[in-house]
């Protein structure tokens, strides 16, 4: 059977294509429904719950739907309930691209939120910039997130691994000394912090005496901590997150070697050490919150979270559901603030605003640098409780540092798209 | 001096770690010889048996009812026992489930077995993934074996000559029973010869069960001894095929010492490796597979091997 | 092998002017059946990377489990020439192409001589060196955040330009990438080239009898497919706006794999598009309603392995052989398979 393609055929199916051309171009990207008043805000939400930090992506998870659902009881947005759609990101940059597509195009999505991994963070950043879409990123801590890589519509929530460095840096010089070793995750966020961590010694007259890179997914440190007894460094600095810390610091302290060095450890993430009992803080670390601050409206938030999430493993919040409630708290104030959900006006609520500090829970006042989107926000410097309250309570706050001190320049870096390359979109 | 001084902790990881990869082989080996068949899903059971062993020893493993209390309660000595013992037991089944599905592929292109094992392989490390999740666990063994102490100012581990020890008496067990057991005997007949052993009358359906069994279970305890070295983790299992598959083709198919010799000499270059750029310690594994059967397809020992067919 | 792909030596074949209407009227109906812009795009684009897959795998026998990482190197090359020589849509595809064939070409040395478990095993180690590398090789790659603001180049015709940057504007070039390739491959794989290398799947040493240079084409086959890869992979990039390592991984590689074979690769040129869509279609489907569907997907692999190997395709031509039988009643069936597809 011989089917031929005849000229007729051909015409045809030129035609139907040319028709289908001219149906879809020109293509332009100004997305704007009606903003009806009865239809809910949907925001989606891209918190890992696989991967590398699905315990983290879930923490988040909790602190962002906690806000939600304040801001429901208390009437919703703009009169407008708000509603979420969740998707797991998988800790994988394709994956986000693809979830991020999917709920704009498809979802209609008001906003984004959510992320830690820092190639994630990109890449769903790019395609809200592509679409106009205003984008929280919660945890993501590469000191890139708010520099190289920062977009107009991208506002990033969690103090950067420079951040961390910087606050840590020049107490641990002056009491421990000038010869560290870095402890390298090897990949971005251990790199760039890494790199900070260096720049920052440099600047303090320290010097580093080997880079050690610990690739993602190590869990036998044998090696490298036999390298570390031989150099005997006096700090030892760790950009080294997740499951990779968990298991270098079970073994440095089987080792005794926390107690041969200083160590520190950039910054410590809730989930990635709750349960382990207060021996896993060792060394000094940086966090943007705790549960046992003495502040007002602390122990509050403690027991709503308790009451909304009775049955999970860590019984109390930490700095990353912290970052994810705060975060779309202040999405839905600067929504409410703009009167309307379209993103250049929230982008210019969000500019420059200032969040008081017993609002959040915090020491100092926080504020959003309207020239690279990062909330420089207090930093606290902690380290093992030698004196627990109770069975939670594993850090002893040694210093409270206040924004400006932390303030990273490399930020500078960053390059804001325009307003006007940002395509408007409102849902 | 003082550089061969700061390797000797390497080298008996390395030797840990090579006696560890031996048995998972050996286990490979055995399913080989028998099988003609290449079990892709040799590391996922190899991973399965860590989580299995993770399901007995600790409460985390997903048996949180209260009803359990009292095992969790029992010192850790003989939950970890119990878990050395029945985890290899329910992998086995697993393994034996694995060659009744295998059997339609028989006498077909080795292709399909092929293709039939890497899908069992995905499924097995999917449903991992799907009950324990994707994180990390940490299996709780006994504190005797636990941890580090520095001697000689060097860093030596507890645990891997706790690994090395329980590998030797492993290997040592295997062979007594290769060499000495009736068993033994028709396993080894049935590898060189199976028209032979069927001729005999032995029931050949029922000897490839039981070795599937045994080589499965063998990879289960290898999972086992190896989780505080690698992790639990539901991808554990891909690096584990590798080592055991460089030994085979290194050692021989039908060698059992080849397959030990075999077995050091890669836990070696991988533990030394892993001392001096340890991000490329897993990658030396494949380097080493790239090189080995580039070049020597036949192994220091071994015959004519079936997977050239 | 029992599973034999037919020739003919027409140049439009029913099957592939219904694949085109299909796809090509994709933007019309997608939305309507409630899936999204970016899915059209990136099933189009893996449906291209599975029909070089097939290459392999259906039509020569050859189990490659590492093929993940050839798509990733192409969608690396893309990025590269974008960034580093220069922003043209033509030449950075020409490039990825290029490139990710040299990979290719280079790794089928080291393979071509072996077949079976040999073969499979090697280019598994292949696939996680490049990942490893991949990984590691952050100023190149950008390591696990990958390779960011790639941009959809336009096409630039000279005359006149379209731009890319629209889903769908770019859905359509990748379409027209598609009829292209669909068209060069059922060339290759019913010209004399084609009846060699499914003579390879049924007996190498037979082929090797007849004077033919067997390690020439796995060769050839291998560098092919690869390039086709490549294309995939520009085409990836752009879509995503991004190169990312993860594709370079096992559990990828081994998807395109189950894929091809469940749908059919090894009995029909169109197995590889029917398993990309099934694949596709389970994920988003049975994904809303059950996050274990992977499972359900490897399974289903193992039962076709086990029960119907010929696939989905298979089953389909055997339907169509059960009416044509009914219908011819009274012709004995011929030896011979009837040509088709």
């Amino acid at each position: 059977m011989k089917t031929g393609i005849t000229r007729r055929k051909l015409i045809q199916g030129t035609a139907l294509t040319a028709g289908a051309a001219a149906v879809f171009g020109p293509w332009k990207f100004n997305r704007v429904y009606a903003a009806a008043t009865d239809k809910p805000i949907l925001i989606g939400l891209t918190h890992d719950a696989s991967g590398q930090f699905a315990n983290s992506g879930q923490a988040e998870k909790r602190g962002t739907i906690m806000a939600i659902e304040e801001a429901n009881a208390a009437g919703g947005v703009l009169g407008r309930k708000v509603e979420y759609i969740w998707a797991d990101t998988e800790t994988t940059p394709a994956t986000g691209s693809r979830v991020a597509e999917r709920f704009i195009t498809r979802d209609n999505v008001a906003f984004m939120v959510g992320a830690i991994q820092s190639g994630t963070a990109n890449a769903i950043s790019q395609v809200c910039q592509k679409y106009g879409v205003v984008y929280f990123n919660t945890n993501s801590s590469s000191p890139t997130e708010s520099a190289k890589n920062c977009h107009r519509v991208k506002f990033v929530w969690d103090g950067s691994g420079a951040n961390f460095a910087k606050a840590a840096a020049a107490g641990a010089v002056d009491k421990f000394g000038k010869n560290w070793i870095l402890l390298t995750n090897d990949y971005v966020w251990g790199h760039n912090t890494s790199k900070a961590t260096a720049e920052i010694l440099g600047k303090l007259g320290g010097t580093v005496m080997e880079n050690i890179l610990v690739p993602v997914g190590t869990r036998d440190y044998s090696s490298i901590l036999l390298k570390l007894q031989q150099a005997k460094p006096d700090v030892v600095a760790t950009a080294v997150g997740g499951d990779d810390y968990k298991a270098l610091r079970q073994q440095v302290q089987d080792l005794k070697l926390d107690t041969k060095m200083a160590w520190l450890s950039n910054q410590l993430d809730w989930p990635d050490i709750y349960g382990a009992g207060s021996e896993a803080a060792f060394g000094v670390f940086g966090a943007t919150w705790y549960h046992y601050l003495d502040l007002p409206g602390v122990a509050d938030f403690v027991k709503r979270y308790q009451t909304r999430w009775p049955d999970t493993r860590i019984d109390v919040p930490g700095n990353v559901t912290y970052n994810g409630y705060v975060a779309m708290r202040e999405l839905l104030r600067a929504v409410e603030d703009a009167g309307s959900t379209n993103n250049i006006s929230v982008i210019k609520q969000l500019e420059g605003r200032v969040m008081k500090a017993a609002d959040r829970m915090q020491h100092h006042d926080a504020v959003i640098d309207p020239n690279s989107h990062h909330v420089q926000q207090t930093i606290y410097l902690a380290t093992r409780q030698d004196k627990p309250r109770d069975d939670t309570d594993y850090f002893k706050i040694v210093n409270v540092m206040a924004p400006e001190t932390v303030r990273i320049a490399s930020e500078s870096e960053c390059h804001l798209e325009s307003y006007a390359d940002t395509p408007t979109y409102e849902m | 001096m003082d550089f061969l001084f700061n390797l000797l902790p390497h080298l008996v990881n390395g030797i840990a770690l090579g006696l560890l990869f031996a048995l998972i082989a050996l286990g490979f080996m055995l399913i080989i010889g028998v099988m003609e068949v290449i079990n892709l899903a040799h590391g996922s059971l190899f991973a399965l048996g860590a989580y299995m062993a993770l399901v007995i020893v600790t409460p985390e493993g997903g048996l949180d009812a209260p009803f359990l209390e009292p095992w969790f309660g029992i010192g850790i000595i003989p939950r970890y026992i119990a878990a050395l013992v029945i985890a290899p037991v329910i992998v086995g089944v697993f393994g034996m489930g694995l060659e009744l599905c295998l059997r339609r592929t028989y006498g077909k292109d080795p292709l399909y077995g092929l293709l039939l094992t890497f899908g069992a392989a995905l499924v097995i490390e999917e449903g991992i993934r799907i009950i324990w999740g994707h994180g990390e666990y940490v299996l709780p063994v006994p504190k005797g074996i636990r941890g580090g102490f520095i001697f000689a100012d060097l860093i030596w581990s507890y645990y891997r000559f706790f690994a090395a020890a329980f590998s030797i008496v492993m290997i040592g067990a295997l062979w007594c029973f290769i060499e000495k057991t009736p068993y033994g005997a028709i396993i080894k007949a049935g590898a060189h010869d199976n028209e032979m052993v069927r001729a005999l009358g032995i029931n050949l359906p029922k000897l490839r069960l039981f070795v599937f069994a045994i080589g499965t279970a063998l990879a289960a305890i290898a999972g086992i001894i190896m989780a505080p070295i690698w992790g639990i983790r539901p991808q554990v299992g891909v690096d584990a095929v590798v080592p055991a598959f460089v030994i085979i083709v290194l050692g021989g198919i039908g060698s059992f010492w080849g397959a030990v010799i075999a077995g050091l000499m890669v836990g070696m270059i991988v533990g030394l490796t892993a001392a001096y750029y340890s991000d490329w310690s897993l990658l030396s594994m494949y380097l080493l597979l790239l090189a080995v059967v580039t070049f020597r397809a036949r192994g220091l020992m071994g015959k004519v091997s079936v997977l050239e067919r | 092998m029992r599973h034999m792909i037919a020739i003919t030596s027409n140049w439009f074949t029913p099957q592939m002017l219904v694949a085109f209407a299909i796809f090509g009227t994709l933007p019309l109906w997608l939305e309507g059946v409630g899936l999204y812009s970016y899915i059209g795009l990136e099933v189009l684009i893996w449906i291209i990377f599975a029909l070089g897959f097939n290459l392999l795998l259906g039509y020569t026998g050859l189990p490659s489990f590492g093929h993940g990482a050839f798509l990733g190197i192409g969608g690396y090359a893309m990025g590269w020439f974008q960034i580093n020589v220069a922003p043209n849509l033509w030449l950075g595809l020409l490039f990825a192409i290029a490139i990710t064939a040299l990979f290719g070409a280079a790794v089928a040395l080291f393979i071509s001589h072996r077949r079976g478990i040999y073969f499979a095993l090697l280019t598994l180690a292949f696939g996680q060196v490049f990942f490893f590398v991949a990984s590691k090789w952050t100023t190149l790659t950008g390591g696990e955040d990958g390779m960011l603001n790639i941009a959809r180049l336009p096409a630039d015709f000279g005359f006149v330009s379209f731009s890319l940057q629209h889903n769908y504007a770019l859905y359509y070039f990748t379409f027209a990438v598609f009829v292209v390739t669909v068209l060069v491959l059922w060339r290759l794989v019913n010209s004399p080239f084609g009846k060699v290398i499914k003579a390879i799947k049924q007996n190498e040493m037979r082929v090797g009898f007849l004077g033919y240079n067997v390690y020439f084409f796995k060769w050839a086959v291998f560098t092919i497919s690869c390039a086709v890869t490549g294309l995939a992979g520009g085409l990836f990039a752009m879509a995503q706006e991004g190169a990312y390592v993860q594709v370079m991984s096992l559990q990828w590689s081994g998807i395109i794999v189950l894929m091809t074979l469940i749908g059919g690769g090894f009995v029909s040129f169109w197995g590889a598009l029917i398993g990309t869509v099934v694949y596709y279609l389970a994920r988003d489907i049975l994904g809303t309603f059950t996050e274990t569907w992977l499972l359900w997907y490897g399974l289903m692999f193992m039962l076709v392995v086990m029960f119907k190997p010929e696939g989905i395709a298979g089953m389909w031509q055997d339907g169509v052989a059960y009416l044509n039988r009914r219908r011819g009643a009274g012709i004995p069936p011929v030896a011979v398979e009837p040509a088709r597809e």
